[in-house]
């Protein structure tokens, strides 16, 4: 079936149609303003200086007052993962008002039992195809918890790299239906009303 | 600085906030996006406005480019998806996909084209069922192979084949006549 690339007739068109398309002159210039207006990629940065190991000396005492913050910390965080409700089957958390900019945890379920590997791609990550590896939490039973900040996302579980998927147990995306399977999810803000589609 | 340095040394920059570097990633992909763009919705104006589109969602998303060297594969794939969606969005809202004169009209001829021949070749891809469209450009006119193609659009090798093959058989149908006209 690959024999068209010796057919003349098909050469001349892709040759047509492989010669460049001039942009608009300010085309950079104009894609550049809208980068610089998006929201940065800081949180990567912040994640990775947060992520990136290093020693600390701590006295007793400190050590103590310490233990006590993240003891706390960490409750917070249970009771925000708590609220979050699994990706598409309830509404996702609807974070406190104090922590309306917070972003909320979003459990993503699915069960694959043949899977070697499932991640979690969607318009959070960029559609990444390799996307967010997810976690083998028992035969077939496959879990990531993700943080995401208020707003509509559209979604879909990659499996064996390969497989597109939509989420069975959440509502499909109707603006994406020219391509892959796509789920959404609807995280609530203090200010967002409604819920999960 | 724009365009210096392998795409990972300018992911890298990006990533640890230099946003101007973006301009170079944007320069340096800008011209094959925009020819697979205009070669899939076939109207240049929405073909900046998607090409721009995917650049921003590429920047947003940048911290998900696990091979940055390989930025150019994994933008593409951005692209084509953001492609799906702007046909499906026409496709509800005018119920063609492009079949539109006027924007025959708004694309500029790239340089040393033969405008009735490209106009030809832009109405016959018109035609095509959009996915055998986008397996056919990016088979024959980005010469990806079709794992690389797999790997983008997510389906399988056999049906990408067919996909092609058919696009094939149709653009020899609408286009055999007129091609045997020009080269007389």
């Amino acid at each position: 079936m690959d024999d068209a690339a010796d057919d003349p007739l098909i050469r001349r068109i892709a040759d047509e149609l492989a010669r460049p398309v001039a942009a608009r002159p300010d085309f950079e210039a104009r894609v550049m303003a809208a980068v610089r207006g998006a929201p940065s990629t800081a949180p990567a940065r912040a994640w990775a200086w947060l992520s990136e190991p290093r020693a600390l000396a701590v006295s007793p005492l400190h050590g103590l007052a310490a233990a006590a913050v993240l003891a706390a910390l960490l409750f917070a965080g249970i009771r925000v993962v708590t609220r979050a409700g699994r990706a598409g089957q309830v509404e996702a958390a609807a974070p406190e008002p104090a922590a309306a900019t917070a972003p909320a945890i979003v459990s993503f379920v699915l069960v694959a039992p043949g899977a070697r590997s499932v991640a979690l791609t969607g318009d959070f990550d960029g559609w990444d195809r390799s996307g967010l590896l997810m976690r083998r939490e028992a035969p077939g039973l496959w879990t990531l918890n993700v943080p995401l900040a208020a707003g509509r996302y559209r979604y879909a579980f990659v499996v064996d790299g390969r497989r597109f998927v939509a989420d069975p147990s959440a509502p499909p995306a109707l603006d994406d239906d020219f391509g892959q399977p796509t789920s959404v999810v609807t995280v609530s803000g203090a200010r967002a009303a409604g819920g999960a589609l | 600085m724009s365009g210096e340095g392998p795409d990972e040394v300018l992911v890298r920059r990006v990533l640890e906030g230099d946003v101007e570097a973006f301009a170079g990633l944007v320069a340096r992909h800008r011209e094959r996006g925009l020819r697979f763009v205009t070669a899939m919705l076939g109207d240049s104006a929405d073909a900046e406005e998607v090409l721009q589109d995917a650049f921003v969602r590429a920047y947003r998303g940048l911290r998900s480019c696990r091979e940055p060297a390989r930025f150019g594969a994994w933008f593409f794939q951005i692209l084509v998806n953001r492609c799906r969606t702007r046909a499906a969005t026409r496709r509800r809202s005018a119920g063609l996909f492009v079949q539109d004169d006027a924007a025959l009209e708004r694309a500029p001829a790239p340089p040393g084209a033969d405008m009735e021949w490209r106009e030809e070749i832009t109405r016959a891809l018109a035609q095509l069922d959009p996915l055998q469209r986008e397996a056919f450009l990016l088979k024959h006119v980005e010469g990806l192979d079709y794992d690389e193609i797999s790997r983008l659009t997510g389906a399988g090798t056999s049906a990408l084949k067919m996909r092609v093959m058919r696009a094939c058989e149709h653009l020899r149908a609408s286009l055999g006549e007129a091609d045997n006209g020009r080269r007389r």
